[in-house]
């Protein structure tokens, strides 16, 4: 196994990194937080690099590529906080792809023109459900809905990142939206595919507040000293960029067993989320810490880097939910001792 | 019709970019990359077949093994083919002996217009697009700002026209094909390679060419035979602390003395 990307993923990598520099700068994210929704006109122009269907077949228009290509340009997405939902839109791809792939919806999220959003089992929040053009929708049965957004019963909740617009569903089933049943191992592949999408921002998101913060400590002056020349803050940065390392092979790890469904898929995407948020949990709390107080304001662009972070840490499975899935897969489902009684 | 574009592979503008010792430019210490100007010429052949000109358009560059990363990232913007003159004996080698094997290569591969970005990013001459028309005997139209083909046919033929906006007046040129432009950064900003473009560029053909092939001694360029050489460089010195002028109602005077004093008044 070779941990690392071939020369089309970096080819691919450094077409949306270059993208992304120019088009979703700190200003673009603030402008998502202050919208209704985030998807913006770049949404079109992502599409037209070939981002919104890089994982939509060759035959809806799209690239068919995997979860390592998707992994590598979400990354980049975690680097800039791209406020759209590329990542929903490609766990909702995936699932259209194999139950609903007659409906259109797959070219059109190629072309651009819509987006998708998904809610799988266990989960309350829908990203842009309002905005979005579908709603993928799995229920702990197995059973997989497509349904209209503008059919659902959607109440708006507040993020920490409010660039994410958050959505509960009310949704009826009916025969209608219906599309398959017993679909759960391709929900529980939707849901991995979500996590594994998590843990590539969050790397993305590592990087991006450590240069801010090693750009920062190189100019910052105070009492006639950069900062960045001390050695304790030396090793608040070092110690982000150890835990990044360390995560980076981790998230690789778990993009190549999932595009191969292989049977430690579940593991490794397990494994790739916890190191990553602990990479993002680390980064965000060093970073501010060496920025000082101009890092808590809303004004300086850190925040907003550390509250996507912050967002990612829990949404698809928190690092408890994922422990618990690696424990299971050591250790079978033995039950936990429970708490004795006297 | 044949549209030649020209692309330089350098080292990246926003690195800490310098000199080897023997006043060439170093490409070890910064990474390289197809130039931003030349970008803009891309654009600009990629908008003329867009616009239903029928033509094949071929990159051309001279550099090291490396340079074929500009060749490749130009191809996934589009375009049909490359070409790569690539010796150890360039190394070194000025406009004028770059001129002259750009020429010979663009001679070999046929040609209806040539199109260069209006300098290169590191050594920001400007001159090789009108050694290049000269070479090829050919008319020149540099530093255009828009640029448009039309009546061209199967048998060639046809004009360019382009609009030059100088300080004090705006030209509109135009020239028979063939010729060679020069386009500037404000002809349009340059598109993003699409990942269908990066894939297809794989397939697309780069011819490797050495100076044998076109017919080029090796005398004829490379540091020894260049006319312009860099005899010394000095790193700029840091941003010196401005002074700041403390306005107690006579701040304007202050100004205006400063000024005066550096003589911009």
């Amino acid at each position: 196994m070779r941990l690392a990307y071939t020369e089309d993923q970096e080819l691919f990598r450094d077409t949306v990194r270059d993208f992304l520099a120019d088009r979703c700068t700190g200003t673009d994210v603030r402008a998502a937080w202050a919208a209704d929704s985030a998807i913006s006109t770049r949404w079109a122009e992502l599409a037209k690099v070939g981002v919104t269907g890089i994982v939509v077949p060759e035959e809806h228009d799209g690239l068919g590529m995997g979860d390592e290509e998707l992994a590598a340009v979400l990354v980049e997405t975690g680097y800039a906080a791209l406020p759209e939902p590329l990542l929903e839109s490609a766990v909702a791809v995936g699932l259209l792809a194999e139950f609903a792939a007659d409906a259109g919806w797959l070219a059109e999220i190629a072309a651009g023109r819509a987006t998708a959003s998904v809610l799988l089992p266990g989960r309350r929040l829908a990203v842009e459900a309002a905005a979005a053009d579908v709603l993928v929708i799995g229920l702990d049965n197995g059973d997989l809905h497509v349904t209209d957004p503008g059919a659902c019963e959607l109440t708006a909740h507040r993020s920490v990142d409010r660039s994410r617009k958050l959505y509960t569903v009310g949704f009826q089933p009916t025969p209608e939206t219906l599309v398959a049943s017993g679909a759960q191992r391709a929900l529980a592949r939707a849901s991995n595919r979500g996590a594994l999408g998590a843990a590539a921002q969050l790397l993305g998101l590592t990087r991006r507040m450590l240069d801010m913060t090693v750009d920062y400590a190189k100019q910052r002056v105070q009492r006639g000293v950069r900062i960045g020349t001390h050695q304790s803050v030396q090793h608040h940065l070092a110690n982000v960029l150890i835990k990044l390392e360390f995560a980076r092979p981790v998230v690789l790890r778990a993009a190549y067993s999932l595009a191969r469904d292989l049977p430690s898929a579940d593991r490794d995407v397990s494994m790739a989320k916890i190191y990553a948020g602990e990479a993002a949990d680390l980064a965000a709390r060093n970073c501010l810490q060496v920025h000082g107080a101009i890092g808590y304001t809303e004004e300086h662009d850190l925040q907003l880097f550390m509250k996507r972070a912050w967002a990612l840490g829990t949404a698809w499975g928190d690092a408890g939910e994922h422990r618990d899935r690696i424990a299971t897969d050591l250790l079978g489902d033995a039950p936990a001792p429970s708490t004795p009684s006297f | 019709m044949k549209i030649v574009v020209c692309v330089k592979y350098v080292p990246d503008a926003t690195g800490d970019r310098g000199f080897n010792d023997d006043g060439t430019t170093d490409r070890e210490s910064v990474d390289s990359l197809l130039s931003e100007l030349d970008e803009y010429a891309i654009e600009q052949a990629l908008k003329i077949v867009e616009s239903g000109v029928e033509a094949e358009i071929t990159y051309l560059t001279v550099g090291p093994d490396d340079a074929k990363d500009a060749l490749r990232k130009a191809l996934a913007m589009g375009g049909d083919n490359a070409i790569h003159v690539n010796d150890d004996d360039i190394a070194g080698t000025d406009a004028l002996g770059t001129s002259l094997i750009l020429a010979k290569a663009i001679e070999r591969a046929g040609f209806d217009l040539v199109i260069c970005g209006m300098a290169s990013t590191d050594a920001s001459m400007g001159v090789v697009p009108a050694m290049l028309a000269e070479r090829l005997g050919v008319p020149q139209v540099t530093y255009l700002d828009e640029v448009t083909v039309e009546g061209t046919t199967v048998k060639g033929g046809g004009t360019v026209k382009g609009r030059r906006e100088g300080d004090v007046a705006t030209e509109l040129i135009e020239a028979a094909l063939p010729a060679v432009v020069s386009v500037t950064d404000r002809t349009g900003e340059a598109r993003y390679p699409s990942f269908k473009g990066i894939m297809a560029a794989k397939k697309k053909n780069v011819e490797a060419l050495d100076l044998d092939d076109l017919g080029i001694e090796s005398d004829q360029v490379g540091l020894s035979a260049a006319w312009s050489i860099v005899d010394t460089a000095t790193k700029r010195p840091p941003r010196a602390k401005g002074e700041v002028v403390e306005d107690e109602g006579e701040g304007g005077v202050q100004l205006a003395g400063f000024l005066a004093a550096k003589k911009f008044i």
